[in-house]
């Protein structure tokens, strides 16, 4: 009987067990699922939360009723340490966890596992950015369905303010220097700009966008080439052309390193510390591991084998430091197994990348100031599928050799950025990148597949992300045939 | 696009391509978008597939 355990219930983490139960017999095999909350979240429609079109009950649901018709144990605790050797009395690997729901909380409990599927995502490491911390003055977040709600809340005082006539300014982009998820900023700010249009309240309103990156349309990927209108144009004048066609300004190159109740302070490339005000603001914090501990079977600190310096999961990349220059997309994961521990993987945001994919820049002060790399939605649930079928395979046939792979230097990644919600009068832009890492061995020109690589503004991009929206939540509630439907 | 005179001169923001009524038009109009989502949703299928193994 092999004993599987899945830390997390997002994307990578729920597709994992999704595919383990399919794929296994549970009479004969054990998967447990391990999260702090028991709510599972379609994340990318947070921005529509954000700005009152839809309520988080339409965007989340309770995991516990599934995973009882799957037979899955669910477990709602936060992993805290790591024995991947086991110890005197469990002689498998085990993790330690603390109870979050309310009946046990705080009580721990060592959970044995076979083979460990970690995806527990990003921590949001609001505490890196001075005054960062959502409902804290005029801040707000969308990157969980709670803080996009707040967030909406919060944008309706400021919307109220602006229909006396007040004037407002609202800034939108990262929070921290080396921030990422530009992508859902991106979308957020559109979004704003879009309802305060709708409600003819544009004169009152001064929208900004502040971003690390170096030049706009960069979303932590290094910015991308798409054919259009007869030429190949870089992202960076797709992004600023959105913004111009809507009178969206915007601060570049900024590593925003403080907020205080009005005003935003960054330092940018130039080594010159600015200041910013503001009514409104939603940074995307900066990532980080959960700060989980491992130890051996003798109980030392063997925390250095599982995690990178970031707290994020070590994995077959290649972790040598190299140039910008240097880099390939031989340097990013297949298998996302750790190296030390191969019955341990970790799909999803929760490895930790060789390298960002942006080229990493300094400010004159020393301060790094660039986009991380992302890991959205798409890349996320592939990783987990194929964790899945790894495992499925080791355990049914005893093989170790894992047989599936998603390398995010080979698998394209397609985001739809909403623009405006409505059926008849929404926009979204339709952004598809194959791969998501850029292969300039394989495309020398543009450093990915022009014929795949697009960015499409329009009507029909909304239309995608509605579906989407319907299609991954049908597909995450494992109803008939959930899993016809592609990560 | 309209507030492109309010934009200052020499500026990030003076430069870029802001798209004409009849690209607008094209973006919005129901009959294009239907055909455009086809397509999209195809180019989407496409890297799909390519990226399971």
């Amino acid at each position: 009987m092999a004993n599987i355990v899945v830390l997390g219930a997002g994307v990578a983490g729920h597709t994992a067990a999704a595919y383990l139960q399919k794929g296994l017999n549970k009479k004969d095999h054990k998967i447990t699922v391990i999260s702090p909350t028991p709510t599972y979240q379609w994340i990318p429609s947070n921005i529509w939360v954000g700005v009152g079109r839809m309520t988080p009950e339409e965007i989340k649901f309770d995991l516990r009723p599934l995973y009882k018709k799957w037979g899955i144990e669910f477990i709602q605790a936060k992993a805290q340490s790591f024995f991947p050797e086991g110890d005197d009395q469990i002689k498998t690997g085990f993790v330690e966890v603390e109870y979050t729901n309310e009946e046990h909380k705080g009580v721990k409990r060592k959970v044995a596992y076979d083979y460990l599927i970690n995806a527990t995502g990003p921590k949001l490491n609001f505490e890196a950015t001075e005054g960062l911390l959502p409902g804290n003055g005029n801040i707000a977040s969308v990157c969980t369905f709670g803080h996009a709600s707040h967030a909406w809340e919060l944008f309706q005082e400021k919307l109220d303010k602006m229909k006396k006539g007040e004037k407002q300014t609202f800034v939108i982009g990262t929070g921290h220097p080396t921030a990422t998820c530009q992508g859902a900023a991106f979308e957020y700010i559109l979004n704003v700009d879009f309802e305060i249009k709708k409600r003819g309240l544009e004169k009152q309103a001064e929208v900004i966008w502040i971003t690390n990156e170096y030049e706009l349309g960069d979303f932590g990927m290094g910015g991308a080439f798409i054919a259009k209108g007869g030429f190949i144009s870089n992202t960076k004048l797709f992004a600023e052309s959105y913004f111009v066609e809507r009178n969206i300004t915007w601060i570049k190159r900024a590593g925003v390193k403080k907020l205080d109740d009005h005003k935003i302070y960054y330092e940018n490339l130039d080594g010159e510390y600015l200041e910013q005000a503001y009514d409104f603001a939603m940074l995307i914090p900066g990532f980080s591991g959960h700060g989980f501990k491992a130890f051996d079977k003798t109980g030392a600190d063997i925390s250095e084998k599982l995690f990178a310096p970031s707290g994020l999961m070590k994995v077959d990349a290649d972790y040598t430091p190299k140039p910008f220059e240097q880099w390939s997309i031989k340097d990013w994961p297949e298998t996302y197994q750790n190296p030390s521990y191969p019955n341990i993987f970790a799909p999803g945001i929760a490895f930790a990348p060789p390298h960002s994919i942006s080229k990493p820049m300094t400010s004159k002060n020393g301060t790094p100031i660039f986009a991380s790399a992302p890991r959205t939605g798409m890349p996320s649930g592939v990783m987990g599928k194929v964790t899945a079928d790894n495992i499925i395979h080791w355990v049914k046939t005893a093989d170790p050799t894992i047989k599936h792979k998603a390398s995010m230097g080979k698998m394209g990644a397609a985001c739809i950025v909403s623009a405006g919600y409505g059926m008849r009068k929404g926009t979204a832009a339709t952004m598809t990148v194959s791969p998501v890492v850029p292969d300039w061995e394989k495309f020398p020109e543009w450093g990915r597949d022009i014929k795949t690589t697009m960015g499409e503004p329009g009507l029909a991009g909304h239309w995608l992300k509605w579906l989407m929206h319907y299609m991954f939540l049908y597909k995450a509630k494992g109803l008939p045939f959930w899993w016809m439907i592609p990560e | 696009m309209e507030n492109r005179l309010i934009i200052t001169k020499y500026s990030d923001q003076y430069y870029p391509p802001t798209p004409n009524n009849f690209t607008l038009f094209l973006r919005r109009s129901i009959i294009v978008q239907l055909f455009r989502f086809m397509v999209l949703n195809y180019k989407i299928i496409k890297i799909v597939v390519k990226g399971h193994s």
